[in-house]
């Protein structure tokens, strides 16, 4: 059974009764009865406390959620409908009593044609209710000019009929009418946070019981992120002031993942000091949905995979993994390979000496002749250019240079390029 | 009736391969096995890594590049047809021992299609300290597995755990155009 509260305060009214509660309008709220609270007859002291000063508050029990907003909002007082008499109940009430109502939030509404004949039907001649709230107006049009004008009406004609005439809408406005409309309640669920933190009497400084305790949190917030069917996009970690965020690439309730994650974190940056308190919170999101093929390639398992990329991080440092990625720029070494000179490319491999070797040049004639770098020298054999760019001269790291491709008499082929702002010679890399 | 067997005799069944079109010929890779390309600078052991990865990754496979000197080009793996997003890059700044345990981590991991680990232009010191047990690990781990280990260096390292071993001798430029006006086209 559920329970319908029409009052200024229903909201506030109804949590008292259940945490579950469905706001159906600004001052209707629904929500369900317990076998206990349907026993006593509890919600017969909502009116009954009701001061006389107060706005009045209209309650009304029912078996289905809309049977009971319509008796609420429509009835005085209190008002309960034992299963199978809302037809005696309700079925006095005009039919103008459906169109007020903010009802059937599932389906569409219609456009709001025929706005004058129910601000006609209904007399709200200077105050007519806004389209949006006025769902199926023009069945109203419909049933006004077949002469229906209470829900008893409406209730008798036959459901196949009215299917074949009004559609699916006109069945819904007629198991409505019959106080058959049936669905579940749909509760406002507060967002829940999950998060845990404890102060300790003494500071811990080994990282191995701090681990037990964040694995102890991160155990309890699963375990609550579960029964509410969510999963963890990141784990936000705050260590006293020190405060870490692992944003995780797919959502996870895998504890072991999670604590092997936190541990690698703690590897690559410890606690500056002994950690006295402790604040761990994981964002919730919708679970992962993974539809697997059956011809697809095997790929590696994402959990494992983001295991092994945070030990390898661990050792080449944080920004040292990942994939590459081309920004939209002519920078040498970062833009997008360009189509339209796709055909001017070398089809060379390039290899980078990531710094550029500075050079030592012997020119003749302005072309360079012979080679000295760190790595190697040699006598220019065969070169092309010199090819001249520059770009994002209005930032402070503009480039500006003359670039060379040569072979050297040792065989291998380089891009030698001279920085026009700095007047420096410098071998970008190796043609391979 | 069928022949009996030695003692000790194993039904080796070929391995599958990854089959890489190369401007030199195609190239087959034995999947689960150790290859390596081998070269001097400018002899194209980049250009037939860069199209294996494309090879790879094509397929839709991922691919990880262990990239040693941080020598890695995307701007010319891409235009040679290799799919950044499908591969994960390892920059190690010229250390050579935290490559090979970063090889080790990923071939550990499972699912990528080649695992390329990329020791041209390493310091030969760095080189001469690789353990001969690293290898045979290598091999072990990829054996079972549909992935290709590929090894780029100067000179052969995994000796007798690679299963293939492209050496590839000295090539000569391209120039196109008439001087001065040259242009860098290819290497044959």
């Amino acid at each position: 059974m559920f329970a319908c509260i029409h009052s200024a305060e229903a909201a506030a009214l109804a949590s008292s009764f259940s945490p579950w509660v469905e706001s159906a309008g600004p001052n209707t709220a629904v929500f369900s009865l317990t076998p206990r609270q349907l026993a006593e007859r509890h919600w017969e002291r909502i009116t009954s406390n009701c001061p006389a000063s107060a706005p009045p508050v209209q309650v009304a029990v029912a078996s289905t959620v809309e049977a009971a907003i319509l008796a609420a909002h429509n009835l005085a007082g209190c008002t309960f409908i034992a299963p199978d008499e809302e037809m005696r109940v309700l079925g006095p009430l005009s039919i103008d009593c459906l169109a007020g109502v903010s009802l059937w939030g599932s389906l569409p509404s219609c456009a709001p044609v025929g706005g004058a004949l129910w601000a006609r039907r209904s007399g709200r001649v200077n105050n007519p209710p806004q389209a949006a709230s006025l769902p199926h107006i023009e069945l109203f049009g419909i049933l006004d000019r077949w002469g229906i004008h209470t829900l008893a009406d409406l209730a008798r004609l036959p459901e196949a009929d009215l299917a074949a005439r009004l559609g699916e809408r006109g069945v819904e406005l007629h198991r409505l009418a019959r106080g058959a409309l049936d669905r579940p309640l749909r509760p406002e669920i507060p967002a829940a946070t999950y998060e845990e933190s404890a102060e300790f009497d003494h500071p811990i400084e080994l990282r191995e019981p701090l681990l037990f305790v964040i694995a102890r949190f991160l155990h309890d917030l699963i375990a609550r992120m579960r029964a509410q069917s969510l999963a963890a996009q990141a784990v936000h970690l705050a260590l006293d002031q020190q405060k870490r965020t692992l944003g995780l690439p797919f959502p996870t309730l895998d504890l072991k993942l999670l604590t092997k994650l936190i541990e690698h974190s703690l590897e690559r940056q410890p606690p500056e000091a002994p950690v006295e308190r402790v604040y761990v919170a994981l964002q919730p999101t919708r679970p992962r949905r993974v539809q697997h093929g059956l011809f697809t390639p095997a790929a590696p398992e994402p959990e494992r995979l983001e295991l092994t990329l945070g030990k390898i991080r661990a050792l080449v440092g944080e920004g040292n993994v990942g994939y590459p990625e081309l920004f939209d720029t002519h920078r040498p070494g970062a833009g997008k390979p360009i189509a339209c000179q796709g055909a001017l490319l070398p089809a060379l491999a390039f290899r980078y000496f990531r710094p550029p070797l500075e050079a030592r040049v012997e020119l003749e004639a302005g072309v360079p002749k012979h080679l000295t770098t760190k790595m190697f020298r040699g006598r220019v054999v065969q070169i092309a250019g010199p090819w001249r760019s520059s770009g994002d001269w209005w930032r402070p790291d503009f480039w500006s240079r003359d670039e060379w491709d040569l072979r050297i008499d040792g065989g291998a082929l380089y891009r030698l390029y001279r920085d026009r702002a700095a007047q420096q010679w410098f071998v970008e890399g190796v043609y391979d | 009736m069928l022949p009996a067997l030695p003692l000790g005799w194993r039904l080796d069944r070929p391995p599958d391969v990854l089959s890489v079109s190369y401007p030199k010929g195609g190239r087959d890779f034995p999947r689960g096995r150790i290859s390596e390309i081998v070269g001097a600078r400018s002899s194209g052991r980049t250009s037939l890594l860069h199209a294996l990865l494309a090879a790879s990754t094509g397929r839709g496979e991922f691919a990880a590049l262990v990239d040693t000197g941080d020598a890695f080009d995307p701007c010319s793996a891409a235009a040679t047809g290799v799919e950044l997003s499908r591969l994960v890059w390892v920059r190690c700044g010229g250390r050579v021992e935290p490559a090979m345990r970063a090889a080790d981590l990923l071939l550990q991991a499972g699912g990528f299609g080649v695992v390329a680990l990329d020791l041209a232009e390493a310091a030969p010191r760095q080189l001469q300290r690789i353990p001969a047990t690293a290898w045979f690990r290598f091999r072990r781990a990829v054996e079972t597995t549909p992935t290709i280990l590929a090894v780029v260096a100067d000179r052969p390292l995994a000796k007798s755990c690679a299963t293939l071993a492209v050496k590839l001798p000295p090539r000569r430029a391209v120039f196109t155009g008439r001087a001065p006006f040259l242009l860098l086209r290819d290497a044959v």
